[in-house]
């Protein structure tokens, strides 16, 4: 008996009123559970991210408090560290533990004529390339987890390998069997499997891809005698856990490591992939945070629905008595049921749209499987967000439940219209100068802009949404001749209807504004993003076919390459990672080591080949390559342009073997390799300033007269089971690429689903509940002799009215939102993404709008067209 | 005035409504045999629940009986589909309500020709008739205003000049004073029985006011859902008086 304990009376009246409108209830808690789910998966996405990278770099660190590595920091590009270090280190009496490795890539011999380079947004996907580590084989367990399911360690100096269990099962080798690898020269090295790994440690780096042997003889088969390429440092703790500590120690070190070393946390390799993911993540933050706005419209939406449609119950209800306390409680309580459930299935929903981020994110990453990381506070937050945004859209419903007058209830009727107070507009109109105001008047500093766009976006919104009212009754004056044509003269009947309740119509539209400009936005920055890709593609990935090996390969290996025959020309490339100097550093993050990638080019053989795209402004391109060729010089990407703030002419200072050196900028270039964190350096410079040589990637041209496919076969018939040479045309190279973008602006589509989603929620509840409140008015039309269909087709009507109008808003709205995110992605990756108008996202929004409000109002049209005559005219 | 024709416009035969309230039935009516003559005013009267809003409904096509038929110029309604019967309404019957029932964002013009939009009529093609209709209910100046302009009683003539304009062949007429002053009441029941006149209409009105009821050229009385009693069978004895006293009688 619901009387029988009175403090739970209310709870017993929203679940009764929740139970009794089930499907609006569900409707409601879907809507909740999607805004938490959104917000959720981005927070877990982001935090999975970053621990993916971490946890990469962390494992191949061991315990270690310390490495001592080349300048290269994501090691294993070629370049080698001295071995009698790894005494200079351990005589140190604070460090613990001095531990080598040298790290190569390498092929299994049966593999070598399948292998095809597998790409990722950061270059070589991890798994495709055997690792093989050689380590120290007594000292190393200390820093590192090895857990065998069989077997042992490798005796010192013995051929031997072990290897993580799931590998070696996949390539059918036991315990005994010979790993049979290619090493440079000519040959095969065969390393007895003596052990076999578990999947945590060790066995999980480079994606279980991997193989451990003693460092002398990967030394010897790889030809690097003597060199190592890390010395993982275990530093005492009472030192190791003290970082100002660490931090002095670390400056002695590498007061000792000589010029070619350097001493860094293992934290810092995360660093440069962690800044080519922060544009990525900026997106989904500004997803995320129009998601909660829709979601609040859709939250406030229904509660005012269920308020119009309890209004004669909540009057008799104040008749009997009750005070404008208990009935603001009955609304919030019903609200706070639903805050609290459907945030909890959002919480679910979260984590497994999560898992749909991070596939994306992963391909970015090229990392293979991601981690998912669900922390308690993401779950928390989301669920925090959830309620207090269920909470906050319900209140002023709820207040307007408080406001009804049990005897104007008792008789509601349909109203003719409701004024709008001009500070609603007034406020609208200053929200939305402020917001445009933000983003193109005011020179905000580049550090707090992307913020500030953010908010901005956010603000145009809420700013277009009010300034609705205005323009409600023009617009509808305009839709409904259209309207007319379409569904007669109850169309007209039903398009006039929008103007009745103007509050209502302002917040459908806004629905629909929201829907539509995600999906325009969202549309419009992948079709610019497409065309400066393609762009990008056709003017950088020049040639015919590339040339890669698992190996560094040698320069003279050019020449030989160039007497093939069919091949017109030849030019090298090489990825060599650098630092850029703090003086070039903006003043904020000057503390920090920056890292990027220096692509060592030929400019004479690179331009018979292939080309590059300056940014606008950049002079003659003759000029800037000859530039260039002079030396001493660099392109640089338009992103890192952007970050240090740099333009032609101006001098970027890079860490080089010879100190900090100066390299004038010779022309500003589009590239879009390694999120762009690119500086384009000349061969010479390479050789000159980081004692570098050698190529990771050759890219030829097929002389005329010669078909790709025979110049490739004959490259790989003279050179290809020798160096174990992949040669790829250029054409399916870039379908790859094309692929992985392809794939990262899926996850656009699905966001502008979501959008959809929620527009239709907005229109299915305004017009249930006009459909609800003219009850009387439409058995009165059907009294008057109107058909069930000529009623459908007056709510329809009304339906297309709103759609027409949010479409005109949405529309327009989502061309500026495209240009602020355009903007706002430039100002936080320094990509100089230019917004290419392109009318199909628009007609797909316009199509979208009819679809969406047509199929929308279907529910509530023949719930009206249903509805029984006598008892609708009774309905006073 | 005009005689009414001897032909039967609109007939109930042993029309019974029940309803079903929880698991109780209610005979709303029983057994209604009644019959309306083209050109007639009839009223219908009844103490409350007497099962007069009901028959109206079932008359005018909104409802359907129980059992029995209602034949509406020639045609048995529960032969219809619900779009015949839709149809008929539109064509055929005119509704005036108590509370008017007016759109809110229509003028009183636009409302009153709402039926012809409704039927997808050229409204230009009908303006005479509107015009006139406006004039006969004395809204000529009133035409542009919003229900919300107008008082009560010009609302309700412009529920009457709307329940007239597609020439039905009857009009409902479901207390139509019952929401107005005595004065504004006795000028729009002066108004129907003009128009009545006039357009050579036939009204059946439901009322419980006596002095309404005096209008008519003949009173049906209904109690518990059946017929008891007739005035003004012969064209006379339907005074106020007389009707007052029947339903003293009733309301005992």
């Amino acid at each position: 008996m619901l009387f029988n304990r009175p403090f739970l009376a209310p709870f017993a009246f929203a679940l009764r009123n929740m139970r009794q409108r089930m499907g609006r209830t569900l409707l409601t808690g879907l809507g909740i559970a999607l805004g938490v789910a959104v917000v959720l998966s981005i927070e877990i996405t982001n935090v999975s991210t970053l621990d993916t990278i971490n946890t990469v770099f962390n494992l191949a660190a061991g315990e270690a408090n310390l490495l001592v590595s080349t300048d290269n920091l994501l090691a294993g590009m070629g370049e080698t560290l001295p071995e009698e270090l790894v005494d200079r280190m351990a005589a140190f009496e604070e460090v613990e533990l001095a531990t080598p490795t040298l790290r190569v890539n390498t092929l299994l011999a049966s593999e070598a004529s399948e292998w095809e380079l597998e790409i990722g947004f950061t270059g070589a996907a991890a798994g495709t390339i055997l690792q093989l580590y050689g380590v120290d084989v007594v000292r190393d367990p200390e820093l590192r987890v090895y857990k065998f399911t069989a077997g042992r360690l490798p005796s010192p100096d013995a051929y031997e390998a072990v290897l993580p269990a799931d590998y070696a099962a996949e390539k059918d080798l036991a315990l005994g069997d010979d790993l049979v690898l290619l090493v440079p020269g000519s040959g095969v090295a065969r390393l007895e499997v003596v052990g076999l790994l578990a999947s945590e440690g060790v066995a999980l780096f480079n994606n279980g891809v991997v193989a451990v042997a003693p460092l002398s003889v990967v030394q010897e088969l790889f030809n690097h005698r003597g060199e190592i390429d890390e010395v993982g440092l275990k530093i005492v703790p009472a030192i190791a856990s003290d970082p100002d500590a660490l931090d002095a120690l670390k400056d002695r070190l590498e007061e000792r490591v000589g010029r070619n070393a350097r001493v860094i946390y293992p934290a810092a390799r995360g660093q440069l992939v962690s800044r080519m993911l922060a544009s990525f993540q900026a997106g989904l933050q500004l997803f995320s945070g129009i998601a909660i706005f829709v979601g609040t419209f859709l939250i406030y939406n229904t509660f005012s629905m269920t308020v119009v449609e309890r209004t004669r119950e909540i009057g008799m209800m104040r008749a009997i008595g009750m005070n404008r306390w208990h009935v603001l409680g009955l609304v919030m309580v019903e609200a706070s049921i639903l805050a609290v459930a459907g945030s909890a299935v959002g919480l679910v929903f979260g984590v497994v749209q999560a898992r749909a981020l991070m596939l994306v994110t992963g391909a970015f990453l090229a990392a293979g499987d991601a981690v998912i990381t669900v922390t308690p506070q993401a779950l928390l937050q989301s669920l925090f967000v959830g309620i207090v945004i269920t909470l906050g859209a319900a209140l002023f419903p709820a207040y307007q439940a408080t406001r009804i007058s049990p005897l104007e209830a008792l008789r509601a009727r349909a109203q003719t219209g409701e004024k709008v107070r001009p500070a609603v507009w007034v406020t609208g109109l200053v929200m939305l100068a402020l917001g445009l105001a933000n983003i193109y008047v005011i020179p905000y500093r580049a550090s707090v802009y992307f913020n500030i766009l953010q908010g901005s976006v956010l603000l145009i919104l809420a700013g277009a949404t009010l300034t609705v009212p205005l323009v409600v009754k023009a617009l509808e004056g305009a839709a409904r001749p259209w309207v007319r044509r379409l569904y007669g003269g109850e169309g007209a009947l039903g398009s006039a209807n929008v103007q009745r309740s103007v509050g209502r119509t302002t917040l459908t539209v806004a629905a629909m504004i929201v829907a539509l400009a995600m999906i325009v936005g969202i549309g419009s920055i992948s079709i610019s993003f497409e065309d400066d890709f393609t762009s990008w593609i056709n003017a950088s990935l020049g040639g015919d076919l590339y040339v890669t090996s698992p190996v560094k390969l040698r320069q003279s290996f050019l020449g030989q390459l160039a007497t093939v025959e069919g091949v017109e020309a030849a030019t090298p490339a090489r990825f060599h990672i650098v630092q850029v100097a703090a003086r070039s550093l903006p003043p904020e993050t000057a503390d920090d080591d920056d890292t990027v990638y220096f692509v060592a080019i030929e400019p004479e053989t690179y331009r018979q080949v292939s080309s590059v795209e300056f940014t606008s402004n950049q002079g003659d391109p003759e000029a800037n390559w000859q530039a260039l060729a002079g030396g001493d010089a660099v392109f640089l990407s338009s992103q890192l342009a952007e970050t240090y703030n740099l333009n032609q002419g101006d001098t970027i200072w890079l860490k080089t073997r010879r100190g900090e050196k100066p390299f004038r900028v010779a022309g500003v270039i589009v590239d879009f390799f390694a999120q762009g964190q690119t500086i384009t350096g000349t061969y010479r410079d390479l050789g000159a300033y980081f004692s570098e040589d050698g190529a990771d990637r050759i890219t030829v041209k097929v002389a005329e007269g010669y078909t790709i496919d025979e110049v490739s076969q004959r490259i790989k018939d003279r050179y290809g089971e020798q160096r174990n040479l992949n040669v790829q045309t250029t054409t399916s190279f870039k379908a790859q690429i094309q692929g992985l973008l392809d794939q990262s602006l899926a996850l656009f589509d699905v966001l502008s689903l979501i959008g959809v989603v929620i527009g239709s929620l907005g229109v299915v509840n305004t017009l249930t509940m006009n459909v609800i409140e003219r009850r009387r008015e439409i058995g009165g039309l059907r009294s008057l002799g109107m058909t069930r269909n000529q009623i459908v087709r007056m709510v329809l009507a009304e339906a297309f009215s709103l759609g027409l109008m949010g479409a005109l808003y949405g529309l327009g709205f989502g061309f500026v939102l495209a240009q602020v995110m355009i903007q706002s992605m430039n100002s936080m990756s320094g990509y100089d993404l230019e917004f290419v108008f392109s009318p199909t996202p628009f007609l797909v929004g316009l199509a979208l709008a009819a679809g969406i409000s047509q199929l929308a109002a279907l529910a509530p049209a023949r719930r009206g067209a249903a509805l029984n005559i006598v008892e609708a005219i009774k309905h006073e | 005035m005009t005689e009414p024709s001897t032909d039967v416009l609109l007939r109930a035969e042993r029309v019974t409504k029940t309803y079903q309230m929880g698991s109780v039935e209610v005979d709303a009516l029983r057994a209604v045999d009644f019959e309306v003559r083209r050109g007639e005013f009839v009223a219908i009267m009844g103490p409350s629940g007497s099962g007069k809003s009901t028959l109206l409904h079932l008359l005018g096509g909104l409802d359907q009986p129980s059992e029995g038929e209602i034949t509406l110029a020639g045609q048995p309604l529960s032969q219809l589909t619900d779009d015949e019967i839709t149809t008929v309404r539109r064509r055929k019957v005119g509704f005036i309500f108590q509370f008017y029932n007016l759109l809110p964002t229509l003028s009183a013009q636009e409302n009153i020709a709402l039926p012809l939009v409704i039927d997808g009529e050229n409204v230009g093609l009908h303006t005479a008739r509107l015009n006139t209709l406006i004039d006969l209910v004395g809204l000529t100046d009133r035409g542009d205003h919003r229900p919300d302009q107008l008082s009560g009683g010009q609302q309700q003539r412009v529920a009457i000049a709307r329940a007239f304009i597609n020439q039905p062949e009857i009009v409902l007429a479901d207390e139509p004073t019952g929401n107005l002053d005595s004065r504004t009441g006795t000028a729009i029941l002066e108004l129907l029985q003009r128009t009545c006149r006039e357009m050579q209409a036939t009204i059946l009105m439901v009322t419980h006011d006596a002095r309404a009821a005096s209008y008519a050229d003949r009173v049906v009385f209904l109690k518990d859902g059946q017929v008891v009693h007739h005035l003004g069978e012969n064209g006379k004895g339907n005074s106020v008086e007389a009707i007052m006293d029947v339903m003293a009688g009733l309301e005992l």
